[in-house]
């Protein structure tokens, strides 16, 4: 199964982060990792893993917020030089583009995972597992 | 399928007879007002002299700037049979302007607002709710009892609370209803919200839009979003309110109804009379109001008139869809440019809504424009590139339009400045603020 995390429109501007995030907050949703990636015309996108995508996505878009679910991979990282960069190789050969990637340290501080927002998860899951990369299922992303 | 088979089917020669005689009785009655009174005495105005209806361009011409400056009663003609209304403009950019009726006006009113809505398909059968604020605004008061003297029932709904409107039309099987069409699109995201769809679950099967400029494709998603067809209205308060042009069936330009009306259409900086089928400023004269005649007014409205017979068959003109008012045209780097062409623009994409906020600023000594349009949830995906190649895609085809390339700025749903009432669409930061 393919994980999801929840991307949502907002404007670049005072208070706005705040508006997403009491929405959470209310409906008592965790965010275990985010990023925001803003353009120069003033807007952004906001991708947050959350514990209950489907259902933030949903209470997100019924206040208002024009928010979707991607497809995300999420890949355990090993401490060794070198990891990433071999990684991406696979991605790169394979001429998959990555959308946007962003990472985590995990509740034992030593671990950390990789999201990877790109447009074809399940290649993506494929290739990894046959380049013997550890991928995370969806009930061990959701419950990081 | 004609409210006046007769008058609505006049031949040509006989309607231009009607409007010669009308046009002598409303010189006549015009002649006993302040304004007129002056001006004829100055001009010198033979009404004798005017043999064919086209010698109507010998009268001066009666300006928007005239009814302000001789505001409030310059203009009453008779006070003999006297006033029994007035409606008044908001003057947010100066002296209001005034117009008074008689109570044969009203009646002449309302009679043509009757003619208008059963040419655009509203019968006595039909529940009609109108829409629209009440009181000084004439869409209000006008619609109510042309649609009364047409004998529909009629729901003085007024404006605002979408939640009641809808209430009110689930009552009552609205079946028609008057309202701006800016107004119909938040309507609709009301209607989803609370999970009803307009099309299956009212008994809605006739719009009529007007007193706000919008471009065929706003027409056409209203008529999808809805599933009902929608007709153009054009009025203007100083030639009473609605019921001036109107659509028919064909939905091909707005009948004017030349019995009532003197149409003319002219070339805005000679000021000559253009052809038919020539786009320019809209000038009309009254033909049967007593109170507050008024002679070869200037709308500032920009259309043309259609050229070819409408298969209707009425003889009346056709206007074309107004392109915009003269005092909306922004000036910009030398290019003329209406909100008008930017809106049909930004009607090609799905992915925006349909407010909009054009803003025009001074940046560094040049004219710069920027267009804010909504981001729409159901067509948000979470990739930016393709929002990024969106707001290109967009500023390349306004460009190709007005040859002025606007950034894009997306921004969230429900943001843009509402009024109350019409819709805010240009901002002009470069001029200072006219006084309210």
């Amino acid at each position: 199964m393919i994980a999801h995390q929840v991307s949502v429109f907002l404007e670049n501007k005072p208070g706005r982060l705040e508006k997403i995030t009491a929405v959470l907050k209310e409906q008592q949703l965790n965010i275990r990792a985010m990023t925001l990636s803003t353009s120069t015309a003033g807007w952004g996108i906001l991708n947050l893993l959350a514990d209950q995508p489907e259902r933030a996505c949903q209470v997100l878009t019924a206040a208002g917020h024009p928010a979707a679910l991607r497809e995300i991979v999420v890949v355990k990282m090993t401490d060794a030089p070198g990891t990433l960069h071999d990684m991406l190789l696979l991605l790169a050969k394979a001429g998959l583009n990555v959308q946007n990637a962003y990472g985590t340290v995990l509740g034992d501080q030593r671990s950390a995972i990789l999201v990877i927002d790109v447009e074809d998860a399940e290649s993506v899951q494929q290739i990894f597992s046959e380049a013997g990369v550890e991928t995370l299922s969806t009930e061990q992303v959701y419950r990081i | 399928m004609y409210w006046e088979p007769e008058i609505e089917q006049l031949p040509l020669a006989r309607l231009q007879q009607l409007q010669l005689e009308r046009l002598h009785k409303t010189i006549e009655c015009a002649g006993r007002s302040p304004f007129y009174q002056q001006q004829f005495a100055s001009g010198g105005v033979a009404v004798e002299q005017l043999r064919h209806i086209d010698d109507i361009r010998s009268l001066p011409f009666t300006t928007k700037d005239d009814l302000r400056s001789h505001f409030p009663y310059g203009f009453l003609a008779d006070p003999k049979d006297g006033p029994v209304r007035l409606h008044c403009s908001s003057g947010t950019t100066g002296n209001p302007t005034v117009i008074f009726h008689n109570q044969h006006d009203l009646a002449s009113w309302a009679n043509l607002v009757a003619r208008s809505l059963y040419c655009a398909g509203v019968r006595p059968t039909d529940v009609f709710q109108n829409i629209c604020g009440y009181g000084l605004f004439t869409g209000g008061l006008g619609f109510q009892y042309g649609a009364e003297h047409l004998g529909a029932l009629v729901i003085p709904a007024a404006a605002g609370n979408s939640r009641r409107q809808i209430k009110l039309m689930q009552d009552f099987a609205t079946t028609a209803v008057h309202t701006i069409p800016s107004y119909l699109l938040r309507l609709h995201s009301v209607f989803t919200e609370l999970g009803i769809d307009p099309r299956r679950d009212t008994d809605l099967r006739l719009f009529v839009i007007g007193a706000e400029p919008h471009s065929e494709g706003q027409r056409r998603r209203i008529e999808e979003l809805f599933g009902v067809s929608a007709y153009n209205s054009y009025g203007l308060s100083e030639m009473n309110g609605p019921g001036v042009a109107f659509e028919c069936q064909q939905q091909n330009g707005l009948h004017i109804w030349e019995d009532c009306f003197v149409v003319e259409i002219i070339d805005q900086e000679t000021l000559e009379p253009l052809p038919d089928g020539e786009f320019g400023e809209l000038v009309l004269t009254t033909l049967d109001r007593q109170a507050m005649p008024l002679l070869r007014y200037r709308t500032r409205d920009l259309t043309r008139i259609l050229p070819e017979p409408c298969p209707c068959g009425r003889t009346h003109r056709r206007l074309d869809r107004i392109t915009g008012r003269s005092d909306d045209m922004l000036i910009l780097k030398g290019c003329n440019i209406f909100p008008m062409q930017i809106e049909k623009v930004l009607m090609r994409f799905a992915e925006v809504g349909s407010d909009y906020l054009i803003v025009v600023e001074n940046r560094n000594g040049s004219d710069e424009m920027q267009i804010q349009v909504e981001v729409q949830k159901e067509w948000f995906t979470g990739n930016m590139e393709a929002l990024e190649n969106l707001s290109r895609k967009i500023s390349h085809e306004v460009r190709d339009e007005i040859l002025v390339t606007p950034a894009i700025c997306l921004v969230e749903p429900g943001s843009l400045p509402k009024s109350e009432g019409k819709a805010v669409r240009v901002q002009d930061l470069r001029k200072p603020q006219e006084s309210v």
